[in-house]
């Protein structure tokens, strides 16, 4: 019975390997044995800035921001290579101002290969070029990076918030500097939801199509539309009946201030 | 705004109605609610696992049309009864509160499962937590998801509920034009009753028996 | 509250006029609300509360008449933010949130985690655990794919068939029930094993569950399959061809049938698939006849599968036998100190992976489903990422739909089997 407790508790505290901060992103071994990491550092040389193996047999390749795409190109089309399928693009932040990681994730399916290429981002620069046309599965999941983590795809020819609103003020969701029940209040997360307009729900292309928006009647009189409000209820601040809170009275916001993230 | 804007939030009971009761209200009031009870047209607002729960009521082994409720209504205009099940996230908030104002009166609410009726386990930026701060719920059905018993233990509640209902009681039945659209809470009940609470105000990456070094970053600690 | 008062514009009749005829009112309509008609186009708005969504998507198309000319699919509407709760949960916190997001096949999301995980950590779990999994992911692949065939039906039209089907899943979720506590969100797996090991009489409701299953699917073959309806409805319609399938990303069922033949037990194989005797069905077309062909022949294969893995279900332990990850035993616990002690140690301060990263992808109902978990050591992912196949299925909407007519985006939507769960995540 010693045995396995020590043993237990050994574990748990120390982790199977050392935890530090830095730790963070680490883990792998030097990687050898997989040909497309061979061939890349043959072709692009220093722009391969590292190649690991995460897990016993997930190879990963760091590859140059600038030389991304190129890379990407090449490996799409070269005949020895061939990955002719993006299985995920994502991206991870670790937090504490360390740059962020883009990760592509290919399969060949001719070639039955996987391969895993990471760009690294520094906070200030969150640009990378976009691979949608070489794989149109990229179209959504770059932009789901953008709205998740404000990663901006050049090149994208619709890049816009996916799943927030579209105009959600918040900042980027899965940042580790974003709180996990928001910036604003509820109540201000509430009155956001329910205060949009017509326009809010359409992007400006649909916008276009079939003219411009009549919004139906909600059966309600709105100011400017028919039989407006009355004087008294115009002035109102009451947001339960219509009114609306001057920024200067609106709930506080826990956290710090609320950033115009787009 | 003082007490005032208060009582407009908090259920109103129902005063007595406007004279006595006699034999011929009573017997209307049963009448009325007798009918409306019994075939309640569902809306089924179903968003997540929820709706599959509320799709296996109505199959079936937990047949909903024993209780004349099999025609789904995906109309709002054509509906009694706004079931929603599943977890409503701020974005779909306002069409919620669309789909609620288009169904007219005399009309109720179950808030199924309980994303719906606090958020669940869901305390996020996006999620709403409870449907009530949307919309006027008249039964909460608990449950990750309820079982289908559960839904129907709701429906028949809600079948007591409208069984104690009287027509001469307006305030059933009002409602406010100017609040349509609008949340159905005032901002500061949003608050009290969305407020972090238990495991939520300590939620950070590491758990805080833990001593590795893991610890030292102030990003972790984020709520 | 109740004294305010709003004016609205009420056009009275004025009564009888002299000739004994009603006067007309006109009622004038200000300026701005006079409709602009413009262009041909319609602005067309499906969902997202729409009974054939599937949950809580959007469709805004663009439509000259009824052919569609633009499709735009807008999602978000139930994002739930798994991704970011998963970050403050310890690894076996993160099992009952994965049931929650693709909610029609929750034990292949729960197995998927587990084994990402368990990969990450280098743990093998044991024989019998790999075949119970291999027997839970197989019936939830039926599971879901009852649902797709029930719902899809009623989208077109034909609700019969969503009685039967949800008359064998009750039986899949009895048995649900029975391993795990839920119908529903099983959260069964564990990290290093099970939450607990098949009850007694598991193993031969199973058995009866997959003797009878067949015959249902007969009865909905010959409702379906040579219906000239149905032919009608799903031949030729959301036509993708095999190099935009790929290009696109689509995975699953929807792959197979436009002709590439890539299935992650195959190619990829885990759990011992290879040592499965199973066929992978792969269509010609890429229609929606053909997916809905494609599934229904995996059900079959899936119970084939079932049959196998039941004849070798070994016996032994379920669990892994690594104290770091797995809790002691009930009766330990209560007998002696130590194992309190252990068991307190993993379920407050949780089990620790190494520093790493693991992508695994399995063969989910839906598709190619991803698990990307990052470590940086601690007790709680630093970035849990789901490679949601829906997601990406859904993104070749648009193109298999445009030009199509308006009532064949319901039919290719419904062949998509889309879960909004696993979109939105």
């Amino acid at each position: 019975m010693d045995k396995p407790f020590e043993k237990a508790v050994q574990g748990l505290e120390t982790g199977p390997e050392a935890s530090t901060p830095e730790a963070a992103g680490q883990g792998g071994v030097e990687s050898t044995g997989h040909p497309s990491v061979a061939a890349l550092r043959e072709k692009f040389g220093a722009a391969i800035l590292k190649a690991v193996v995460f897990s016993g047999d997930e190879h990963c390749v760091y590859v140059d921001a600038e030389r991304s795409a190129e890379i990407l190109h090449w490996l799409r089309d070269d005949a020895s290579q061939r990955y002719d399928y993006l299985q995920d693009l994502t991206a991870i932040d670790y937090g504490g101002g360390r740059p962020l990681e883009v990760v592509y994730q290919l399969w060949s399916n001719t070639h039955k290969r996987q391969l895993r290429l990471k760009v690294t981002l520094p906070l200030h620069a969150l640009e990378i070029d976009s691979v949608y046309d070489l794989w149109r599965t990229s179209d959504w999941l770059e932009r789901e990076v953008f709205d998740l983590f404000g990663i901006h795809f050049r090149g994208h020819p619709d890049l816009r918030r996916i799943l927030m609103p579209e105009n959600y003020a918040e900042g980027h969701p899965l940042r580790k500097d974003f709180p996990l029940r928001g910036r604003f209040s509820r109540a201000e997360q509430t009155r956001l939801a329910l205060s949009m307009r017509v326009e809010d729900y359409y992007t400006p292309d649909e916008l276009t199509i079939g003219g411009t928006p009549v919004a139906a009647g909600d059966g309600l009189a709105r100011e400017g539309r028919v039989g407006g409000p009355s004087e008294a209820v115009k002035n109102t601040t009451d947001p339960m009946i219509g009114g609306d809170i001057p920024i200067s009275q609106r709930a506080p916001v826990p956290g710090g201030e609320a950033t115009q993230g787009r | 705004m003082g007490l005032e804007g208060r009582k407009a939030d908090l259920p109103t009971v129902p005063e007595g109605g406007h004279g006595e009761a006699s034999f011929l209200t009573t017997k209307l009031d049963f009448l009325v609610n007798w009918s409306r009870r019994n075939s309640l047209w569902p809306m089924p607002f179903g968003t997540a696992c929820c709706a599959i729960e509320m799709m296996a009521s109505a199959a079936s082994k937990y047949d909903l049309a024993r209780f004349g409720m099999e025609r789904m209504s995906f109309s709002p205009r054509q509906a009694d009864l706004l079931i929603c099940a599943g977890r409503v996230t701020y974005k779909m908030a306002p069409v919620l509160r669309k789909i609620w104002d288009q169904m007219p009166q005399p009309k109720w609410c179950i808030s199924m499962g309980a994303c719906a009726s606090s958020g669940g386990v869901f305390d996020v930026y996006s999620m709403v937590q409870g449907i009530d701060t949307i919309i006027p719920v008249d039964v909460y059905v608990p449950g990750c998801p309820p079982r289908p018993e559960g839904l129907i233990y709701g429906i028949l509640m809600l079948h007591e509920k409208i069984k104690g209902e009287k027509l001469s009681e307006k305030s059933l039945r009002a409602e406010d034009p100017l609040r349509v659209g609008k949340p159905n809470r005032s901002p500061e009940v949003i608050e009290a009753i969305t407020g972090p609470f238990g495991n939520s105000t300590k939620q950070n990456r590491v758990s805080g028996l833990t001593s590795t070094a893991a610890l030292a970053r102030p990003t972790d600690r984020l709520p | 509250m109740a004294t305010k008062k709003v004016e609205y514009v009420v056009a009275r009749n004025p009564g009888l006029g002299t000739d004994g005829n009603p006067v007309p009112v006109t009622v004038p309509i200000p300026a701005e609300l006079e409709p602009q008609m413009q262009g041909e186009h319609m602005l067309i708005n499906i969902g997202p509360q729409h009974p054939a969504t599937h949950g809580v998507l959007r469709l805004v198309l663009e439509l000259d008449g009824e052919t569609v000319i633009r499709c735009i699919p807008h999602i978000g509407y139930l994002h739930s933010s798994f991704e970011k709760l998963g970050e403050y949960r310890n690894w076996n916190q993160i099992v009952p949130l994965t049931d929650r997001m693709d909610y029609l096949a929750p034990l292949i999301y729960n197995c998927a985690y587990a084994m990402s995980v368990e990969k990450l950590m280098g743990i093998e779990v044991t024989e019998r655990c790999k075949v119970v999994r291999v027997i839970c992911m197989e019936l939830d692949r039926i599971f879901s794919h009852l649902l797709w065939a029930g719902t899809t039906a009623m989208d077109i039209g034909a609700f019969t068939p969503f009685l039967y089907l949800f008359q064998e899943r009750e039986r899949i979720y009895d048995l649900h029930e029975a391993l795990t506590g839920a119908r529903i969100t099983t959260s069964s797996t564990r990290i290093g094993g099970m939450m607990a090991d098949l009850p007694p009489g598991w193993t031969a409701a199973l058995r009866k569950f997959i003797e009878n299953l067949p015959r249902t699917l007969d009865e909905v073959d010959t409702l379906l399959t040579n219906h000239q309806i149905w032919r009608g409805r799903n031949e030729n319609v959301g036509v993708i061809g095999a190099e935009d399938a790929v290009n696109y990303g689509l995975t699953g069922a929807n792959l197979r049938a436009s002709g590439v033949d890539y299935d992650v037990r195959k190619d990829r194989p885990y759990y011992d698939y290879e040592t499965y005797d199973f066929e992978v069905p792969v269509g010609e077309n890429g229609d929606c006849y053909d997916r809905y062909l494609v599934r229904m022949e995996e059900m079959r294969q899936s119970i084939n599968i079932l049959r196998q893995a039941l004849d070798r279900l070994p016996d032994g332990p379920i669990n892994v036998d690594d104290p770091r990850v797995i809790l002691p035993g009930k009766t330990d616990l209560m007998a002696d100190m130590e194992s309190m002690i252990h068991h307190f140690k993993v379920v407050m301060e949780g089990v620790n992976a190494p520093v790493g990263e693991s992508w695994l992808g399995i063969e989910s109902s839906k598709g190619e489903l991803g698990m990307y978990v990052v470590s940086d050591g601690g007790s709680k992912p630093v970035r849990w990422r789901v490679r949601g196949p829906s997601f990406i299925n859904l993104s070749a909407l648009p193109k298999m739909v445009e030009g199509r007519l308006l009532s064949d985006v319901i039919a290719t939507n419904a062949s998509l089997d889309i879960v909004l769960g696993e979109i939105d995540r």
